[in-house]
């Protein structure tokens, strides 16, 4: 899966699942302050994420440094990498 | 929104300039004879504190609705078949200033309700000791771990907690995103979410006005839904989009829509 493709399924998701305006959802927007997430749904977002990608996200330090949108298109990203995973994620419907 | 008609208009100056008198002199005559009727209901009913003070801050929203009742018609409906005697996660559909003050409407035995609010309401002196002493939910200041524990410990206590689920007034009316943490309280503690739809607190009072209207406000519970209908780790985001889709549909009813 290309980089483009994991950040179009992360947006689509998250998008869905928070009513958040594609607008934006540009890397630099920060969770809390420009997308308006709170405290839960950042544990709700690790779940929309393992639901469209198929794979468990532990207590990592990694989430818990997620400040921007793109801090999760990295993590999501590198996960995968470190994964190896291959198998087609679609977003929630 | 409809732009109000003359006769609205013309109602709406000795509305704003009864109301608005009367409500301050409800307040003070609240704030001095709590300490007295506070007394009087530890005597006679040997309540805690926190429901205490709830249900006399209940009282006192019956009261704006006294006050504002000549200049608007409230109503209330589906309330037949809610069961009362038990706590609920109540949660509401945000149009006005007003709206906390509705809750007068509920019946009496559902007035056990301590609120879940934003941080600023905390910053009026005139109210913050009394909802300090009910218990009422700083979401801000506490932050999710905080209010989900004293949530349920609120609701294993017999009260009822109160959310506005989109955490803003809508300006349009319609129903905004809604946040997750009343659906997490819900799913943590097995406490039924009870629907509450609001409307026409927008036409007496919306945001960023203070010049009050003539209004038809109406108040109508859904039935409760069981969070144990759903399960696995997204529960509480499907009670979220559930109770969503019902009170989306029921507002856009009561609206005319």
């Amino acid at each position: 899966m290309t980089d483009e493709k994991i950040i179009e399924i992360i947006n689509t998701s998250l998008a869905e699942e928070f009513e958040l305006d594609s607008e934006k959802m540009v890397p630099e927007a920060i969770l809390y302050d420009d997308l308006g997430l709170d405290s839960l749904d950042r544990v709700d977002t690790v779940i929309v994420l393992e639901h469209a990608f198929k794979f468990k996200i532990r207590d990592e330090g990694a989430v818990r440094e997620i400040i921007t949108l793109g801090d999760i298109h990295r993590f999501v990203i590198n996960k995968i990498r470190d994964l190896g995973v291959t198998q087609s994620a679609q977003p929630q419907g | 929104m409809k732009k109000p008609g003359v006769v609205s208009l013309l109602w709406s100056i000795p509305m704003n300039l009864l109301v608005y008198p009367m409500i301050a002199l409800w307040t003070l005559l609240g704030i001095f004879a709590l300490p007295f009727l506070f007394g009087l209901c530890k005597i006679f009913t040997r309540w805690d504190n926190g429901r205490i003070m709830r249900l006399l801050i209940w009282f006192y929203g019956r009261g704006w609705v006294a006050i504002t009742s000549p200049f608007v018609k409230f109503s209330r409906e589906g309330f037949d078949k809610v069961a009362t005697g038990r706590p609920y996660v109540m949660v509401i559909n945000h149009l006005s200033f007003f709206d906390f003050y509705c809750m007068g409407l509920l019946p009496f035995p559902l007035g056990n309700i301590a609120a879940a609010v934003r941080s600023w309401p905390f910053k009026m002196p005139w109210y913050a000791p009394f909802m300090r002493l009910a218990g009422y939910l700083d979401v801000e200041s506490l932050g999710a771990a905080g209010y989900l524990r004293i949530g349920a410990k609120i609701l294993s206590g017999g009260g009822s907690v109160l959310f506005f689920p989109e955490g803003h007034r809508s300006k349009d009316g319609k129903i905004q995103r809604f946040f997750s943490g009343a659906f997490k309280l819900s799913e943590e503690t097995g406490a039924k979410i009870l629907p509450l739809c609001l409307t026409g607190t927008d036409v007496l009072l919306p945001p960023g006005r203070w010049w009050m209207l003539p209004a038809k406000v109406r108040l109508t519970a859904l039935p409760p839904v069981d969070p144990g209908d759903f399960d696995g780790p997204s529960a509480h985001m499907e009670l979220k989009k559930h109770t969503k889709a019902m009170m989306t549909e029921k507002v856009a009813a009561m609206r005319g829509l």
